[in-house]
């Protein structure tokens, strides 16, 4: 009686992680690795999935920011003018001669500073937070050009190199990746985003405090931006004032890819975490394939529109 | 006649329609009844094309017809004015009638003259006189619905599925309706009357079919039954009280209102609520009623007076988290959007307001959360397969009651029930009066809206006639009568000094 209740239990949890939401792209993810390793020699090598998790891991960090956002019902467009205004205007302290244990806290709280105007903006004002971002976007790459002049920061000193070393931006991202899977999956915080992203009326209803969760989450959106920014300073070495550009587009095809609603309410940073690795993956092999660079755009445009399709497809069965 | 034989439809976990089989007279009114969740729906959209696949076949006409789509079912004669409307309301009474089927000229170009005329035509047999050029948006709901009837007649419709046809008009207004649909009768024109009021179904059809469960249980001639049948048919027992006996006892004072006012939306409102206390608030709809819950929850600002409560003066919620930290919850009479996340799964919906007390620090405790979620469930018998189905896939009752446990998770003193039973069957409305009656047993006490005026009065304590925003008269259970209090809400009789408490 008991070993047939176990056999069962086996086989309804097997059928549960069909069921799950990321499958499908897990398995299009383990589908392209082999196809790609069987081609292509070399790909699959520690030292290939060195070079695509360094790769990966910078637009990484802001989709994790990006799938919290698309979870609550928001958008956040100013991901990667956060970036650029956090290390640029930040990296002035460089240039001041501020010791990196003032500069670095100094880029994250930046990026958070900015992150709270965009949630302050949105809770307060009847207007989409996507023209909400689409503006500053605008303005804060914009402040970050004027006031660089569009002139790089460079040479830097070497400990800031240290952050983009090998494997160390992986283990910052996994790290951000591990706290905002089980932020998500088991705390209040995670509950009452997919709450508002589900029924915002519904949850103000229910007294969560609304205004407040959506604040936080464009903060959390805006200290990863500027994390991420760290981290790709400590990969190039320098500070440029166009850093950051088209990662929000990059970042919310990775949310899309991993199986989030762009509409709010389900999905998972596990999911996204997957859309990063095969958009990483796609990038790495084509490269390796020597195939034309633009090839790479219409890749990605048909993943997306594929993975929306989907999306759409879970609305219209009901 | 129409036979529907063997007709089955099954979503992923529910048997929706379960070998179906009845049939339809050309020329009658046929009423089909059930509570939420018995089929009706399903059979509707089987009907009208908008579910293809299913079991069995519709004959008519002699011969087996499956439509694809809804505009197959349409140029196949089956119109559906489906409860929520469809037309377009930024255009015309004719481009509305012609709605994809508009008359053309060389070049594509409209023919006016001729929509024109056939709209006329139309609206005229139906003695409805609109002017076909009138914007569809400006009209009352009732002359929205004959639009549709209009354009179910220039289809050349030979039966028109009516869902819920009554459900936002007026008294009058269901008069008129009841002409058109007697007009369109004399017309040769079959009906499916879909509908939760006997009344309405005893009045205006011939024939009655009865669902349960997706099951088919009996179609009747109307001169063979009596309401008091036809419930129990839907119910699946008797049912001889409509409102369980109320035996709580009036205690101390939780709740104390004065002077509330919105402006634009109600003026000095004050009431009383006590322990053990069920106080009903009647009004037309508009009547300000729901504006002055919202604003008594903190869900919006008002603009004078204040709150008491237990005896404390405090000045209002600033938030609704701050209402339910206190112990006052609201029910919301929009049940999708501002009751449930629908694509969360029944647990995550029920624990959202009390997540502050099961995840004290930080982290949900999971095991906690699905032990108070479970005990509700069977406390209510809420039908599902699991604690984790999406909401969204439960009947229209089972829903109310999913809201209406998550509120009682929160263990508050004053409940605000806004149109708790709207939208759902007599069995499951019977269980909601009888939770409330089980809540004022433990000295809770409920403010409870509602426009179906029966319900006010079978369950209040005390009744509260608001109109215009303002509170008119306040009557005992025993004064209560129905004639009496709908004088007050309807006409204009203004009584001074008719403020309550």
């Amino acid at each position: 009686m008991n070993d047939l209740a176990g056999k069962n239990t086996i086989i309804s949890s097997l059928r549960d992680v069909f069921k799950v939401r990321e499958a499908p792209i897990f398995i299009y993810v383990i589908v392209m690795i082999a196809v790609f390793s069987s081609t292509i020699d070399g790909f699959f090598s520690m030292k290939n999935f060195e070079i695509i998790s360094r790769q990966i891991t910078t637009i990484g960090i802001v989709s994790v920011g990006m799938t919290l956002v698309i979870l609550s019902g928001g958008f956040d467009l100013s991901v990667g003018a956060i970036l650029s205004f956090a290390i640029n205007i930040g990296g002035q302290g460089i240039v001041f001669g501020w010791p990196i244990w003032i500069v670095y806290p100094f880029m994250l709280a930046l990026g958070i500073i900015l992150g709270w105007i965009n949630g302050f903006l949105i809770t307060r004002l009847a207007v989409p937070a996507l023209i909400i971002t689409l503006g500053t976007m605008n303005i804060y790459r914009g402040i970050t050009m004027v006031i660089t002049k569009g002139v790089y920061i460079t040479p830097i000193p070497s400990v800031y190199s240290f952050i983009g070393r090998g494997y160390i931006p992986f283990l910052f991202y996994a790290a951000v990746l591990g706290i905002f899977t089980f932020a998500t999956l088991k705390t209040r915080f995670g509950r009452n985003i997919f709450a508002i992203g589900g029924a915002e009326e519904s949850a103000l209803y229910s007294g969560v405090p609304v205004r407040r969760y959506k604040t936080i989450v464009y903060i959390i959106s805006g200290f990863l931006s500027a994390l991420s920014g760290l981290i790709l300073v400590g990969k190039s070495g320098f500070v440029q004032p166009q850093a950051g550009l088209g990662y929000e587009l990059n970042a919310i095809a990775a949310v899309v890819i991993g199986g989030t609603s762009i509409f709010g309410g389900s999905g998972s940073v596990l999911g996204t975490f997957l859309g990063s690795v095969m958009l990483g993956i796609i990038l790495a092999g084509l490269t390796m394939l020597a195939v034309n660079p633009y090839w790479q755009g219409l890749i990605t445009g048909v993943l997306i529109v594929f993975a929306i399709t989907l999306d759409s497809l879970r609305y219209l069965k009901r | 006649m129409i036979s529907i034989g063997k007709v089955s439809k099954s979503f992923p976990g529910v048997k929706a329609l379960d070998d179906i089989s009845f049939t339809i007279q050309y020329g009658e009114v046929h009423g089909l009844v059930g509570e939420n969740g018995a089929g009706k729906s399903t059979l509707i959209k089987i009907l009208s094309g908008i579910y293809p696949q299913y079991e069995g076949n519709i004959v008519f006409d002699g011969s087996v017809r499956h439509f694809y789509s809804a505009h197959e079912a349409q140029t196949g004669g089956i119109a559906t004015i489906f409860q929520e409307l469809t037309v377009i309301k930024e255009l015309s009474v004719a481009e509305n009638i012609f709605l994809g089927r508009e008359p053309t000229r060389r070049l594509g170009m409209l023919d006016w003259s001729v929509m024109r005329d056939k709209s006329n035509e139309v609206l005229q047999f139906l003695d409805t006189p609109l002017d076909p050029r009138e914007t569809v948006g400006k009209l009352s709901v009732a002359n929205q619905q004959i639009v549709e009837i209009c354009k179910a007649l220039v289809l050349n419709s030979r039966i028109i599925i009516m869902d819920e046809p009554t459900s936002s008009l007026t008294e009058h207004e269901v008069d008129q309706l009841f002409i058109t649909i007697r007009r369109l009768k004399e017309k040769g024109i079959t009906i499916l009357y879909v509908s939760h009021k006997i009344e309405e179904i005893f009045e205006i059809c011939d024939s009655i079919t009865v669902l349960r469960d997706g099951k088919h249980i009996g179609t009747v001639e109307k001169t063979e039954t009596s309401p008091d049948e036809v419930i129990s048919m839907m119910v699946g027992r008797s049912m001889n009280m409509m409102f369980p006996p109320r035996s709580a006892k009036k205690g101390g004072l939780l709740l104390s209102v004065r002077d509330l006012s919105r402006i634009g939306e109600f003026e000095h409102v004050s009431f009383d609520l006590h322990e053990g206390e069920i106080i009903g608030f009647a009004g037309l709809i508009g009547a300000g009623r729901t504006e002055l819950a919202r604003a008594l929850f903190g869900a919006t600002a008002l603009d004078t007076g204040e709150i008491g409560l237990y005896g404390d003066r405090i000045d209002h919620f600033a938030h609704p988290n701050d209402a339910l930290s206190r112990g006052v919850a609201y029910l919301s009479e929009d049940r999708k959007g501002e009751g449930l996340m629908l694509e969360l799964s029944v647990r995550e919906n029920m624990s959202l307001p009390i997540l502050k007390k099961i995840s004290p620090y930080f982290f949900v405790q999971g095991a906690r959360e699905r032990e108070l979620v479970q005990s509700y469930i069977s406390k209510f018998k809420i039908r599902m397969t699991s604690i984790d189905q999406i909401v969204e896939s439960l009947s229209g009752g089972n829903q109310q009651k999913v809201i209406i446990s998550k509120l009682l998770l929160t263990e508050s003193k004053v409940f605000i029930f806004d149109e708790p039973t709207r939208g759902i069957d007599v069995g499951a409305k019977y269980e909601i009066y009888k939770i409330m009656n089980d809540l004022t047993l433990e000295g809770k006490g409920i403010i409870f809206i509602s426009s179906e005026l029966p319900e006010v009065l079978g369950v209040s304590d005390r009744i509260f006639c608001m109109r215009e925003g303002e509170l008119v008269q306040e009557f005992t259970r025993d004064e209560a009568e129905p004639e009496k209090v709908m004088k007050v809400l309807a006409a204009g009789e203004n009584l001074t000094g008719g403020d309550a408490a």
